[in-house]
């Protein structure tokens, strides 16, 4: 007998068409990190191909491989048969929180998300000394990560749009909640409403994130639909920057970390580069770039979840830095930041920042 | 898994490289296959003397012991298809060394083809068969499988470079086979039993192989052919011009048709469309090559010929080819990448029996191959849940590989007999080569603990 779960009633055709080729194991950085089978996308849908045909029930057993995934989409890009992992990872993960099966973590994650407005649950945000909810010609909009973790590559953002007299506000934002759609719940539709009042209420038609995720969620998702209602363009910062010319330059060599979230997710693979390398002539490509780019480790809520792995993740990521020379790390995304500096060996010489914060090094 | 034979595999890998989790069991149930059955428990081990240990223990014990590579074997050679425990080698993945010098490189069985490409590529060398799954297959999947690829015309396949193996028996000695010598006839062949014995014998732990230089400039060109029996002509006469082109790919017409179904690629709905590539040290050389072979081209009736001024526009020439496998994996749910090889004189007639069976049993059977070494793969795109299609499907096998051993030809030419093709081993071999083959199984695994159920050896 066939169960019905929200996974096989949306991707049935989808888990069957998957024929266990096993490309996927090129760059799923779990695999890569861990070797086994069960973690990559073949071992998941093949998990789920026996959930569908009623061999086996959604529960605990699960738990270990459908929530751990980055969902950075790598295996998706391989795939010949063009299974969409991630979206059903994300879908699945929702029917395990229907059936009481979910990793405690990310039950801990959709409580704290439903009594505080940021992902790690803290009363006072950093206060970039800016001014926040004015009118102006853009919002820039932080994201928990850049509020609550990272907030050197925040300041120099900020500092950045300054030194090109950009009109722009801050706003009391809250968490954009995306994760939760992620890790089996649903977007909080208070936070949502809230980022948007405080959107509308500046007169802003553009938010530049400096997030990628949020830039995906507040673009994707149904929840933010105002926005578009509004005529209000939602931008990632390194969009924004493409478009001007700091008038620096450094002799290093630099590279560059596709965030998932910017790369593989929304295509945006060429608007970094194109700042990059108007500031640093010596740029080199690591070995997996653009779409082939391995994971840093930290999406999907697995950093979270599984912190080790995570930065065991992040440590295989570096060493591509490490076999290219590379003086100069830049990345586009905070979560990236974080996860990746947190991974960095003291023996490792190596810079590391946003691609704001580097440009503002050099100003 | 019993509770003893348990303790003991944990004892010689360590508990963190055993498992028999539901989610490891059901990820090694099966291979890029349509066979599926479930290991009871599987080990990563890390280096030979476990391996050893562990087929010491399965022969004590009598249990399965079935090695993993990647698990992309087309034809189920990674299947438990008797339960017992997945050898899975991944974990073995160290390129041990690279003598430019002597032209070698040795390595463990888990390390993956591209890794290999990429630690061979400073020196200008590389490991020739490129297998279709070289991003994640690994070096003792190819040599289990004798695997090959696209330049097998000029360079061969996998078997054309095992010099030397380290090989753990089943009852866990450890066999050491052939030398590091370019040239070595010390004994029996040792080195090509193995190669291809799709983990049936002994588990390879240590590959020693041949690398070669890498010509560093190709030259590419595309013919179309509104008549099967012009290509068919015009892939033999290239291959006795004189000229060894390093690819030589035939995409047939359901092909074709399939990408124009499903792409925007608008490719021309012809008969047989051939891809040639030749390789060399100089533009010269390669030009020179490829005029040879547009030359024959042209005198074959191609109705269009392209050739690639760069690495572009070689990329797009390649495109039809290349994209054959995912468009056959996105049209149906399920997938037969079959595997068959001909002499070369037989290449049309062959592209005609399948085209004649899709009509005949109402399939799709899209069709691309290594024509310059007659190796061909009819692909069987079906729909596993319905049950008038799938026995549909098993006649047209059936008949195409009696139509295979009617030309001539052999049941695979570079995936293995696995499960997929056991049934037909009977087609090609007779009760004396069958005899041999058992009585060499016999010989090596008088228990059959290793990859039971494989190649029809079975009585």
């Amino acid at each position: 007998m066939e169960a019905s779960y929200g996974f096989a009633n949306k991707f049935r055709d989808q888990v069957l068409r998957c024929s266990s080729c096993g490309f996927c194991r090129a760059i799923c950085p779990l695999f890569g990190l861990t070797k086994r089978p069960a973690f990559n996308a073949r071992g998941k849908m093949l998990v789920l191909r026996e959930v569908m045909d009623g061999s086996i029930d959604l529960n605990d057993e699960l738990i270990e491989t459908l929530f751990q995934c980055t969902t950075c989409a790598g295996c998706a890009e391989q795939c010949p048969s063009g299974v969409n992992v991630p979206d059903i990872i994300k879908q699945v993960r929702k029917d395990m929180v229907f059936v009481g099966s979910c990793h405690p973590v990310f039950i801990g994650m959709n409580q704290i998300l439903q009594e505080h407005t940021n992902i790690y649950g803290e009363s006072e945000p950093e206060d970039f000394e800016r001014e926040r909810n004015r009118s102006a010609q853009y919002v820039y909009f932080i994201g928990c990560v850049g509020s609550y973790r990272e907030d050197e590559p925040t300041m120099a953002t900020l500092d950045l749009l300054d030194h090109f007299d950009v009109d722009y506000t801050l706003i009391d934002e809250v968490c954009c909640s995306g994760v939760l759609d992620d890790v089996g719940y649903q977007i909080n539709k208070d936070l949502a409403q809230k980022n948007i009042d405080l959107v509308l209420a500046t007169g802003a038609k553009t938010v530049i994130t400096g997030c990628p995720f949020c830039s995906r969620t507040f673009n994707n998702k149904t929840q933010y639909d105002r926005l578009k209602k509004e005529k209000v363009k939602v931008i990632h910062i390194s969009q924004f920057l493409k478009d001007f010319d700091p008038g620096v330059k450094t002799d290093k060599l630099v590279t560059y970390h596709d965030p998932c979230d910017l790369g593989r997710h929304c295509g945006i693979y060429e608007e970094p580069r194109e700042i990059i390398r108007k500031i640093a002539p010596n740029f080199v490509e690591m070995r997996h770039n653009r779409a082939n780019a391995l994971c840093c480790g930290a999406g999907g809520g697995v950093r979270g979840a599984y912190p080790k792995t995570s930065i065991a993740m992040a440590r295989r990521r570096l060493e591509e830095v490490g076999e290219i020379g590379a003086e100069v790390l830049l990345t586009e995304c905070n979560s990236c930041v974080h996860n990746l500096d947190n991974a960095k060996l003291r023996a490792q010489k190596l810079e590391f920042c946003t691609t704001s914060q580097f440009i503002n090094q050099l100003l | 898994m019993e509770a003893s034979i348990k303790q003991h595999l944990e004892e010689i890998v360590g508990p963190e490289n055993y498992t028999d989790d539901l989610i490891d069991l059901i990820a090694y149930s099966k291979d890029a296959s349509e066979h599926k059955h479930r290991p009871e428990a599987a080990v990563w081990p890390i280096d030979t003397n476990q391996v050893s240990e562990i087929l010491k223990l399965a022969t004590k014990e009598r249990f399965p012991v079935v090695p993993r590579g990647a698990g992309t074997s087309l034809a189920g050679l990674a299947v438990p298809q008797q339960g017992g425990v997945i050898l899975d080698m991944a974990r073995m993945d160290k390129i041990l060394e690279i003598t430019i010098e002597d032209r070698l490189a040795v390595v463990q069985s888990g390390v993956v083809y591209a890794d290999l490409e990429r630690a061979l590529a400073p020196d200008g060398f590389f490991f020739p068969p490129d297998p279709a799954s070289g991003a994640v297959c690994t070096l003792g999947g190819n040599v289990a499988t004798n695997a090959g690829g696209i330049k097998g015309a000029k360079y061969g396949t996998t078997k054309d470079y095992v010099l030397a193996l380290e090989v753990v028996l089943p009852d866990g000695r450890i066999l050491h086979t052939g030398s590091k010598c370019m040239k070595s006839v010390s004994g029996y062949d040792l080195t090509k039993l193995f190669v291809g014995s799709e983990g049936t014998l002994g588990v390879v732990t240590e590959i020693t192989l041949k690398i070669n230089p890498k010509p560093p400039l190709t030259s590419t060109s595309m013919a179309t052919f509104e008549d099967l029996e012009d290509a068919g002509r015009a892939i033999s006469e290239i291959m006795y011009s004189g000229i060894l082109p390093s690819s030589l790919e035939v995409v047939d017409q359901q092909t074709l048709q399939a990408i124009n179904e499903n792409t925007d690629m608008g490719l021309p709905e012809v008969e047989a469309l051939l891809v040639a590539e030749t390789d060399g040290y100089t533009r010269e050389e390669t030009e020179f090559q490829m005029a040879k072979i547009t030359k024959v081209f042209e005198k074959n009736n191609a109705t269009s010929i392209r050739r690639s001024e760069n690495e572009k526009e070689a990329e797009a020439l390649w495109a039809a080819r290349k994209s054959a496998y995912g468009v056959a994996a996105r049209i149906n749910n399920n997938l037969f990448v079959e595997d068959l090889s001909i002499p070369m004189s037989k290449v049309p007639e062959m592209l005609r029996a399948i085209s004649d069976l899709a009509k005949k049993y109402d399939l799709k059977i899209p069709t691309v191959g290594h024509a310059g070494d007659g190796n061909l793969h009819p692909v069987i795109s079906f729909d596993g849940t319905n049950s008038d299609e799938v026995k549909r499907v098993e006649k047209a096998t059936k008949e195409l590989f009696e139509k295979v051993i009617d030309l001539g030809g052999t049941l695979t030419g570079e995936h293995g007999i696995g499960l997929a093709k056991a049934p037909f081993m009977h087609l090609e071999h007779d009760d004396i080569s069958m005899d041999v083959m058992r009585s060499i199984k016999r010989l090596f695994d008088p228990n059959n603990i290793l990859n039971p159920g494989k190649m029809g050896l079975e009585e």
